[in-house]
């Protein structure tokens, strides 16, 4: 690979590895705007459906699910961790959405810290809780996206465990691999949500959202459609988290089950466009990439790792004001410090493009981009 | 062996120091959560940043006590210093609360009230990483307590003290007197000065008040300092505890219980925040006398208060002295 500006791109796409988060953390981030963005109930708990999914899969393939031994399909273990949090979010929906606004977050996040702490401390789930479970020698081999049961129509996936595949004349890498079958599921689970959304159903859940009182005026039981938009989410979060566990392998509450997993979720809603659905994606895509850019930890380059090799060591270390070199203070601010600015990107969004980059463009277009794109290129009928 | 725990819970040395204990864990919370209930109390305005505020007043006031103590100051001199610093990250964060107010949280009063929860939350983002870089200068480890902010605590206040059968701490007590004077203040400028007034006024019904003449901008903006000041104040005397120290992940630590007080009183109130942080640090010291007794599962203060949270939804959603009509938020 290379070509004039190879280094430029290396600087500003992220890694393989980033993308394959990009898409199972975007399908989660996608299912939080579904509830959220759509009635306008902020579940502010939402990452226990995330973790239960993780913990689901890894559970089964460490053979501590009763019934279901080690050599599950995944698949099935996706959906079972799916179904798990179906009941889970009917369970606290139950109560929760007798509430609404601040105290729907509230009881939510309540929720789920009460899991969080819970499975923190809960030595069945790994012989250390805190660090959390991961895949042991019972499941060597990578989880198999595709169609369980028949070998030549499934793939692995994972960072070390994934399938190769040579295909016309190129060899695709076990996380390319990854990639592609992670993103298949993701956009499976984003379609059948975006069916729900076209729907009568997800008609009834945007009038929610713009007026509750009149929607129940209308003759809608309203609490029933909230707790089934409630369960739907769930499912789909669930399988998000079910992706990551089977792509990382491991999980642990820090990344799964606490609060600040939904408010990267929340960041990516608002980043991407609040009630978009697959402006989530986007707004993900967003935040990682930001990330990655602005951090060291990315593998994939950054500016960091270009600007030192750009700028040579003679003007690296140039004395600037008070002994400080240009290396130095190029370091302070870049190294590992990208939530600064994701978070000021963010506060921007808030205060600036509040409908988000999806909702923007939606709003310019005038419809949705699928729509009004190509009547806008080439001026069809209207 | 459950009753035999249970025996030994309710003789008098056991119970009185875990009620200490509470009232110690009481007032802490009372002073975390105050500031957030001043603020949502009068703007509807659920503040997410208040924890990473809280840590910036810890670090603060850690720093003004590291910089004016050395080894051979006194006990006393180490008290008086301690007020100074409480006072001057009371100041400096009151400041930063305003400049807050003015510049970010005043273009969004039009908006949803999602929108004030969705900025301060990108708030927190930037405090905590600023906080990192600046601690990264200084060479400080941002994760452990820091230490020699710890270390800046006069030798009495480790010490235990005999009150007849009951063991306590010099810092319970203190913590307890501290926050006495924390919610006699607190009171005494509600319902004793005209700006309380004022601001009691605003809670009730904003427009009206700003009929009769009131500067509700102005009022919005100094109570928001004023809560952030608080938020500071809190953290100053978090430094000195040792189950919680200068560190930065101490702003999501104090940010979960102080939405559990503020939550649990019914939002806005200041009366209800009071009472539930009695509960609240009641409820924590009797758990926390349990699992170090006689249940093994870690995490079951923690896991108590979030359930206590949870309870006083289901039962009484707009907690323990809310109005109903708050839920409209």
């Amino acid at each position: 690979m290379s070509s004039p500006v190879s280094a430029e791109t290396q600087m500003l796409l992220p890694t393989v590895e980033t993308m394959v988060g990009v898409l199972y953390f975007g399908l989660f981030a996608i299912s939080f705007d579904f509830i959220s963005g759509y009635t306008g109930y902020l579940s502010f708990g939402h990452a226990v459906f995330y973790g239960t999914g993780a913990y689901t899969v890894i559970l089964i393939a460490n053979g501590k699910v009763p019934l279901l031994g080690p050599g599950t399909p995944f698949m099935l273990s996706l959906l079972v961790g799916g179904l798990i949090a179906i009941v889970l979010a009917i369970l606290v929906g139950l109560v929760s959405f007798r509430l609404s606004g601040v105290y729907f977050a509230m009881i939510t996040l309540g929720f789920a810290q009460v899991f969080y702490v819970f499975v923190r401390g809960w030595d069945y789930v790994a012989t250390n809780p805190r660090d959390g479970p991961a895949v042991g020698p019972s499941h060597a081999e990578g989880f198999q996206i595709g169609v369980p049961g028949i070998d030549q129509l499934s793939l692995s996936i994972g960072v070390l465990t994934g399938d190769e595949v040579a295909l016309l004349g190129a060899t695709l890498s076990g996380t390319e691999v990854s990639y592609y079958m992670v993103g298949l599921v993701v956009l499976a689970c984003y379609f059948a949500m975006q069916r729900v959304i076209h729907s009568p159903f997800g008609r009834v859940l945007l009038a929610i959202r713009e007026n509750e009182e009149r929607a129940i005026a209308v003759g809608y039981n309203t609490y029933l459609y909230k707790l089934g938009a409630f369960a739907i989410s769930g499912f789909f979060a669930a399988v998000a988290g079910g992706l990551f566990a089977g792509f990382k392998r491991s999980a642990s509450p820090e990344n799964s089950f606490y609060f600040l997993v939904t408010g990267d979720a929340l960041l990516a809603s608002i980043i991407g466009g609040f009630g978009t659905l697959a402006g989530s994606l986007y707004g993900h895509l967003f935040d990682e990439t930001v990330r990655e850019f602005l951090s060291k930890a990315g593998q994939g380059g950054g500016l960091l790792p270009y600007l030192r090799a750009l700028l040579g060591q003679g003007t690296l270390d140039t004395t600037l004001v008070g002994g400080t070199t240009i290396g130095g203070l190029i370091d302070l601010l870049l190294n590992g410090h990208a939530s600064l600015y994701v978070g000021l990107v963010f506060v921007l969004f808030v205060l600036y493009v509040p409908d988000g980059l999806l909702g923007t463009l939606r709003a310019r277009l005038g419809g949705t981009f699928a729509e009004a794109l190509p009547a806008k290129l080439w001026g069809d009928s209207e | 062996m459950i009753l035999e725990a249970l025996a030994e819970f309710l003789t008098l040395g056991e119970l009185g120091g875990v009620i200490v204990n509470g009232l110690a864990k009481s007032a802490l919370y009372v002073m975390i959560a105050s500031g957030l209930t001043l603020i949502f109390g009068l703007m509807g305005v659920l503040n997410f940043a208040h924890g990473s505020l809280t840590m910036v007043g810890a670090y603060l006031g850690g720093l003004l006590m590291v910089v004016t103590v050395t080894g051979g100051t006194a006990p006393l001199t180490r008290l008086g210093l301690f007020f100074v610093a409480i006072v001057v990250a009371f100041a400096l964060l009151t400041a930063l609360g305003g400049a807050i107010e003015t510049t970010i949280i005043r273009p969004l009063y039009d908006r949803p009230p999602i929108y004030q929860i969705l900025l301060t939350f990108g708030l927190t983002l930037v405090i905590e990483e600023l906080t990192r870089i600046v601690l990264g200068v200084y060479g400080l480890q941002p994760l452990s307590d820091w230490q020699a902010a710890l270390a800046t605590k006069p030798q009495f206040l480790r010490e235990p003290v005999a009150l007849g059968p009951v063991s306590a701490g010099w810092m319970s007590l203190f913590q307890i007197l501290l926050g006495a004077i924390t919610v006699v203040g607190i009171w005494a400028f509600l319902t004793r000065t005209r700006y309380g007034l004022y601001i009691r006024a605003g809670s009730e019904d904003a427009e009206m008040a700003a009929a009769l003449g009131i500067d509700v901008r102005q009022v919005f903006t100094v109570v928001f300092a004023l809560g952030i000041g608080l938020a500071g104040a809190a953290g100053t005397l978090l430094m000195w505890d040792p189950t919680w120290g200068a560190s930065v992940p101490l702003a999501a630590e104090t940010l979960l219980p102080a939405f559990i007080v503020v939550i649990v009183g019914g939002l806005g109130t200041f009366r209800g925040t009071v009472v539930a942080a009695l509960v609240v640090g009641m409820a924590d010291a009797v758990t926390t006398w349990w699992f170090q007794n006689v249940i093994e599962f870690t995490g079951l203060p923690e896991l108590v208060l979030f359930l206590v949270l949870v309870v006083t939804l289901i039962v009484r959603p707009q907690g323990l002295f809310g109005v109903e009509e708050v839920g409209g938020h």
